[in-house]
């Protein structure tokens, strides 16, 4: 086997080679499918309600309709593509990608006083969508091609700290700050588990804390105003605070066992916003109360744990890799918003994956699962997997 | 060797995946503790929370109760008031609406203007009211055109009544908006934006009695607060009718007779304290409160000279002059100090520590017993009677009759008058009691204070033999006994002697109040005062110079009963700067008396 990259990638000795399909399809981790499919469908049953039942069914079958695209994205990525396929071509997705972007900051059409999409004719595609993707698969293979022992110091992260800067740059000039601040933490996830020094780890760690107020300085006034209101939503309740204390109401009046299906009134009389997109667990929460939440919860970590397995069973550090970023991906947005609807995090646009409503975000988180599969179908210690 | 190199690699990795992973399990414990902070730990707290955010109660409104004279006649009622409101969101373009609404109900362009500004304020699925109290022929012209112009309604509201305007306003009283003195009295009343609250007469007093109790429409509202769907009703339950004592057709009679007189009339049934008729003028149209003032007009009222606003018959407080001589002379007879024989020479003043005590007679009476001091308002007898009683027996016996303190009548603001005491003196003064004082407070001047409620109580006692019931504007149901305060045990004989020098006064024909007895046969019985209201101003003969200050002029007093064989009425009349009792106050009760003999003949 000969490596795309060069440097000492520690499993020289190649990966699976080509699979015949039966081989792939009995490599394919059937128990991430099934825990995927049982978060979907809770998802389903939650959307069906925050639409308002009869009324918007429309908005329920779109949901299920882009939920297949999404499955059928899935099964692609993770079996059509040969084992090195992503490895190969992750710079070219990255400059791709972030052309993209650029042309979106250009020419792109404003939604909701943000200029995110690019209009593609036939669909609108969401750019940044597309960059966390590319950000995942171009990192994995920078440390893969410079894999070296030992922990990495600042001369070896100058690249990949760009890599990760200037796509988060312009995105936060959409701006997207949720998405932005996913990308950082993917980015930043990746490069620990890649080996940076503890020493270099400490200082950025320090460093952060201490441009906190520049960076401050630097938000938009209505996120200065989310940040705020999150430590007082009291402050403006029928203002910037309404989101926070009506989620964080619909939340707490859900209480042990919830108001059962469809009998939410703070869900089912408009007082939560955005209650089919971002605010979809206001609803999990209230309607099925604690047991619910804790139920979904628990299946995301159900989830987290296996991609870990995953991960740990990679081949080679470019798998490695793929897969802790796109568990990240995974794992960061599920955490910042369900922080965000229960008011420990300020609101940032950022779905909650397998379950709001949402035909992009719907796609990445498929194909960061199909990612998943792919590693865990060309791992050489399959045999160990669950 | 590569092996090695392998397995450092994938355990250095695996270090720094549990670092990850132990990131986000932290991230995932603290999702779970705040869940079931904000649902097991403060659920409860939030499901009230989420309850008040659904739920939006309407009040259902409480009929107030009517108010009915002795009679069962409608003295209070409530009348359907008719608004005409608009739901924007159905009315189209709602200028041109308003302005085709405005040819039948007079909208001006400028109140159209309001209107629109108004609109733009609420929510265009609230009603929004166009114009109140509209008159039948705009209400029926807007009914029949209903479908003209959509999004309009007519509502109903009940608004309250007095179909006799001013007759019994103090009585009745008036509504107004609450205060904050009012929220707090009636903590148990929910007050709601819009709501009026009796402010004075049985209006006040009994206001939780009339009110009833408001219901409750509990509906589901949704976030921007569209009904949608009832929930609950809980009706309400209307307040209770309220049956006085009052007898209009003596009431009106009594204000008849005051005139443009300002002052005060009280008429009760002697042998159980419910007042028949009870007025003090000026009066006031209630209905005017409901309408509306206008800025004038309440000006006007509340800075009237003459207190419109006061009910004169319990907040005014005069010196009661002779009628106070009843007292004296019960007094006197009660202690054993008076011997109704005994004659007393008027030489028309008395001289008491060098100062002279003048009679209203100055030539004198001559020689008078107690029938003639009584018939002929002797002041030298009286004077002599008190210096003889002392301060202490007048003030008991006052105080026996229901003097010097709050007859308790289930009225608001009652003042309580003044019998002075020694006491009494030492607190206000800090000096003693002269006795000088002691003379002048046995003809019913001086420091003596009294309303013309404390009279007519005082009189009714003498009527009915010595009982002092508690005054009272509600009738007496069949079940219940009137309310006594105090009981006095005159003699046959001394009492015999009073009401003889009383009837004296009206049936005699130098009685004071000759002029007044009644037609036919009924006898009555009184006795006139005139009460000084300033110091009079007297020539070196002692002569009065007659004032031309209305303002200094005397009150005029009287107090009777009838007839005198079996007392049923019992009346006190003040007429405010009147001059002489016998001229002013007593044809005034004339009038009243016949009127009640006219109706309810000459024996029950």
């Amino acid at each position: 086997m000969n490596d795309s990259g060069s440097g000492n990638a520690w499993l020289s000795r190649g990966g699976t080679g080509s699979l015949n399909w039966p081989e792939r399809l009995r490599r394919f981790p059937w128990s991430l499918l099934l825990l995927l499919l049982l978060t979907i469908s809770l998802g389903f049953g939650v959307l069906f309600s925050a639409v308002g039942g009869e009324h918007n069914l429309w908005l329920f079958w779109r949901q299920i309709i882009q939920t297949g695209f999404g499955l059928s994205i899935l099964f692609g990525v993770a079996l059509v593509a040969g084992e090195k396929i992503y490895r190969r071509f992750a710079y070219l997705f990255y400059t791709g990608s972030l052309l993209l972007l650029a042309i979106t900051m250009i020419m792109g059409s404003v939604g909701m006083g943000a200029r995110r999409w690019l209009e593609l004719g036939f669909f609108r595609l969401q750019t940044s969508e597309l960059m966390k993707v590319a950000l995942i698969l171009a990192l994995a293979r920078y440390f893969h091609d410079r894999a070296k022992a030992g922990s990495q110091g600042w001369r070896d992260l100058g690249i990949p700290f760009l890599m990760i800067l200037v796509p988060m740059a312009m995105i936060v000039k959409q701006p997207d700050l949720g998405t932005a601040v996913l990308l950082a933490g993917v980015g930043m996830g990746m490069i620990i588990v890649a080996g940076i020094s503890w020493k270099v780890l400490l200082t950025l760690v320090i460093g952060f804390g201490a441009s906190m107020p520049l960076a401050w300085n630097g938000l938009h006034a209505y996120q200065k105003q989310r940040i705020i209101t999150l430590f007082s939503p009291e402050r403006d309740p029928l203002g910037s605070g309404y989101h926070i204390i009506q989620s964080k109401i619909a939340v707490g009046s859900g209480a042990l066992t919830g108001k059962g299906f469809m009998a939410g009134s703070q869900s089912q009389l408009d007082f939560l916003p955005e209650r089919h997109t971002d605010f979809i667990f206001s609803v999990l929460a209230e309607e099925w109360g604690f047991f619910g939440g804790v139920t979904l919860l628990v299946l995301y970590v159900l989830i987290i744990l296996r991609a870990f397995l995953i991960a740990e069973m990679a081949n080679d550090r470019f798998g490695l890799l793929t897969v802790v970023g796109a568990t990240l991906l995974f794992a960061i947005q599920v955490v910042v918003n369900v922080g965000m609807v229960l008011g420990l995090l300020p609101v940032v646009g950022v779905p909650l994956p397998l379950i709001s409503y949402g035909g992009s975000s719907m796609v990445t988180i498929m194909i960061a699962m199909g990612l998943l599969a792919h590693v865990n179908l060309h791992s050489r210690q399959h045999g160990r997997s669950v | 060797m590569l092996s090695d190199e392998r397995e450092q690699f994938r355990g250095d990795a695996r270090r720094r995946l549990l670092l990850v992973g132990g990131c986000l399990a932290a991230g995932f414990v603290v999702l779970g503790g705040r869940l079931f902070h904000l649902q097991v730990m403060r659920g409860g707290e939030y499901r009230t929370l989420a309850e008040d955010n659904r739920i939006s109660l309407k009040p259902i409104t409480a009929p107030r109760g009517r108010i009915f004279d002795r009679e069962n006649r409608t003295l209070v009622e409530n009348i359907p008031d008719f608004e005409v409101v608009v739901v924007p969101e159905l009315a189209g373009p709602l200028r041109m609406l308003l302005k085709r609404l405005g040819r039948h109900i007079d909208l001006t362009e400028d109140e159209i203007k309001h209107l629109l500004q108004q609109a733009r304020k609420q929510r265009s699925f609230l009603p929004l009211r166009v114009k109140s109290h509209l008159s039948w022929e705009q209400v029926s012209s807007i009914e029949v055109r209903i479908h003209e112009f959509p999004g309009v309604d007519l509502q109903n509201q009940s608004v309250r009544y007095y179909p006799f305007d001013a007759l019994a306003c103090h009585v009745l009283g008036y509504l107004g908006e609450p205060h904050e003195g009012e929220r707090k009295r009636f903590s148990r009343i929910n007050f709601r934006a819009g709501d009026l609250v009796g402010k004075s007469g049985v209006e006040q007093r009994f206001e939780e009695f009339l009110r009833g109790r408001e219901g409750v429409l509990e509906m589901e509202v949704n976030a921007v607060g569209r009904h949608v769907r009832e929930l609950h009703r809980n009706p309400s339950e209307p307040g209770e009718d309220l049956h006085l004592s009052i007898d209009s057709d003596l009431q009106k009679e009594a204000q008849d007779a005051l005139g443009e007189e300002v002052g005060a009339v009280v008429a009760m049934d002697p042998n159980n304290g419910e007042i028949l008729a009870m007025v003090s003028t000026p009066s006031y149209d209630p209905n005017q409160f409901i309408r509306g003032f206008s800025h004038a007009q309440w000006q006007s009222l509340s800075t009237d000279p003459h207190r419109p606003l006061i009910n004169k018959a319990l907040q005014g407080q005069y010196p009661p002059g002779s009628t106070f001589k009843i007292v004296v002379a019960l007094a006197g007879l009660a202690a054993g100090k008076l011997e109704p024989k005994e004659q007393v020479n008027c030489g028309g003043y008395l001289v008491k520590e060098e100062q002279r005590f003048y009679c209203w007679r100055r030539t004198g009476h001559g020689s008078v017993g107690l029938l003639q001091a009584l018939t002929q308002s002797c002041d030298v007898y009286f004077y002599k009677l008190a210096e003889r009683l002392g301060i202490d027996a007048i003030e008991r016996q006052a105080r026996r009759m229901g003097l010097g303190a709050a007859t308790g009548v289930n009225l608001d603001g009652e003042r309580p008058g003044l019998i002075p005491s020694r006491t009494w003196k030492r607190k206000m003064f800090k000096t003693g009691w002269f006795p000088g004082e002691t003379l002048i407070t046995g003809i019913g001047q001086g420091y003596v204070l009294t309303t013309p409620l404390q009279l007519a109580t005082m009189i009714a006692t003498v009527a009915n033999g010595g009982t002092v019931y508690r005054p009272s504007l509600l009738k007496l149901q069949p079940d219940q006994s009137p309310e006594v305060m105090t009981r006095n045990y005159f003699s046959a004989y001394h009492l015999d002697v009073l009401r003889q020098g009383l009837e004296a006064v009206v049936h005699d024909t130098t009685g004071t109040a000759y002029k007044s007895r009644l037609e036919g046969n009924i006898r009555s019985a009184g006795k006139t005062g005139t009460s000084q209201v300033a110091r009079h101003r007297r020539e070196k003969s002692g002569q009065i110079i007659k004032t031309t200050n209305e303002k200094l002029l005397d009150h005029a007093l009287y107090v009777s009963y009838a007839p005198v064989e079996k007392p049923r009425i019992a009346i006190a009349v003040v007429v405010e700067h009147g001059g002489h009792g016998g001229t002013a106050a007593a044809p005034v009760a004339k009038r009243v008396l016949e009127r009640y003999f006219n109706k309810y003949g000459h024996s029950a």
